[in-house]
């Protein structure tokens, strides 16, 4: 289902050159310290925590399950699962690629007991997306199906983005949207930089494939 | 296929489009409160969960609650009842000057163990002659009658009636 308003909402600068990713980690002190409060039980740190990386856990789930309903469901659960799991917490990576990791188990078993293919239910298109010069470019003169919009572009991509194994779609999702670096997703998928690179080239050539009648 | 298969420039463009889907607006406003929601009420989940499961492995004490939640009053008449014992309980226990009440009379001299083995079964009226436990199963008044003494000198006596109109 795409919803046809658009939201207004104003997108993490995503017309940017280079990805719109993870930004600057905050202070390692101070995420420290929320950490260690949350996790003598000081809830008020934890919706810190949670309110710092809630737009990236969200994001990632969402462009895996291509769903927002399940997005939601899934991200609360995975900062829930996280908050359980606090004392768990060794400190050996940021709490963040910790949770992301937590997040990202939880979308994969998800969408390996999801027998059927759910029915896609997609965010709106910000605002400013019909002002992008890369976008505008792919539904200018110079593409083949010229009657496209962005939505139906949209629509296309999500369905193209569903045919991917999980791995393949996680990779994608991860560096060419969310923009996460080779090393960061080796991290959070617990694999090596070779795996993440040879699954990302894959992964575009069967989306170029899929979607070649909306490329030039 | 695109022919040039190693140049995802147009497919990284293409999928910039992903980063311009958001959720409705204020959604993430409320994100981090209903997660905050939930663990909370998880945290109390887990506290009835405890009484749940207690409630499991005694049956009775599920009879019980199931019967006060059927009838209030029973609740309420419970509720009377310990609230009773709780008064009555300070009350009683506001008056020290109570003297225990000893159950068995204490002697001024205890006996030695000499006159301990030397008590007479028949003067003592705790101890009873064995041959007076044998009771009949046919007439067991009978059997205690030989002893005598039933119930601290209540004695037992056989009757006889006499029915009117019979010889």
């Amino acid at each position: 289902m795409i919803m046809t308003e658009p939201a207004r909402r104003k997108a993490p600068n995503p017309s940017d050159e280079s990805p719109a990713g993870p930004e600057p980690a905050p202070a390692p002190v101070e995420e420290a310290e929320l950490v260690k409060r949350a996790r003598k039980g000081d809830l008020a740190a934890y919706d810190d925590l949670v309110r710092r990386y809630q737009e990236r856990i969200y994001a990632t789930i969402y462009h895996m399950t291509a769903n927002h309903e399940d997005a939601n469901d899934l991200a609360q659960e995975a900062f829930i699962k996280a908050f359980q799991a606090l004392r768990s917490f060794k400190g050996g990576s940021s709490f963040y690629t910790w949770v992301y990791r937590i997040a990202v188990n939880k979308t994969i078993n998800f969408l390996k007991q999801r027998k059927n293919k759910a029915q896609m239910s997609l965010d709106d298109l910000d605002f400013n997306a019909e002002h992008d010069p890369d976008l505008v470019a792919l539904i200018s003169d110079k593409t083949p199906r010229r009657e496209v919009n962005l939505a139906e572009l949209q629509e296309k991509l999500n369905a193209a983005m569903q045919k991917l194994s999980e791995p393949h779609r996680l990779v994608v999702t991860l560096h060419d949207v969310q923009g996460l670096s080779h090393e960061e997703i080796a991290k959070i998928m617990d694999c090596n930089i070779g795996t993440v690179r040879s699954r990302l080239f894959y992964a575009r050539q069967q989306l170029q494939a899929y979607l070649s009648d909306y490329l030039q | 296929m695109n022919q040039n298969t190693e140049n995802f420039e147009q497919l990284r463009r293409l999928l910039k489009l992903k980063r311009y889907e958001q959720p409705p607006p204020g959604y993430f406003d409320r994100f981090s409160s209903q997660v905050i929601a939930r663990i909370r009420l998880g945290e109390r989940g887990e506290e009835s969960a405890v009484i749940e499961r207690l409630l499991w492995e005694a049956p009775w004490l599920q009879r019980i609650w199931a019967a006060f939640e059927a009838k209030p009053v029973l609740a309420g008449v419970f509720g009377l009842a310990v609230c009773g014992l709780l008064i009555t309980g300070v009350i009683y226990s506001e008056n020290g000057d109570v003297q225990p009440v000893a159950l068995i009379p204490v002697t001024e001299s205890l006996p030695s163990s000499t006159e301990v083995a030397n008590v007479n079964a028949e003067s003592h009226p705790l101890l009873v002659k064995p041959a007076a436990l044998e009771t009949s199963s046919t007439n067991p008044i009978t059997a205690l009658e030989t002893d005598g003494l039933l119930l601290g000198g209540l004695r037992a006596q056989p009757t006889s009636f006499v029915l009117p109109g019979r010889n």
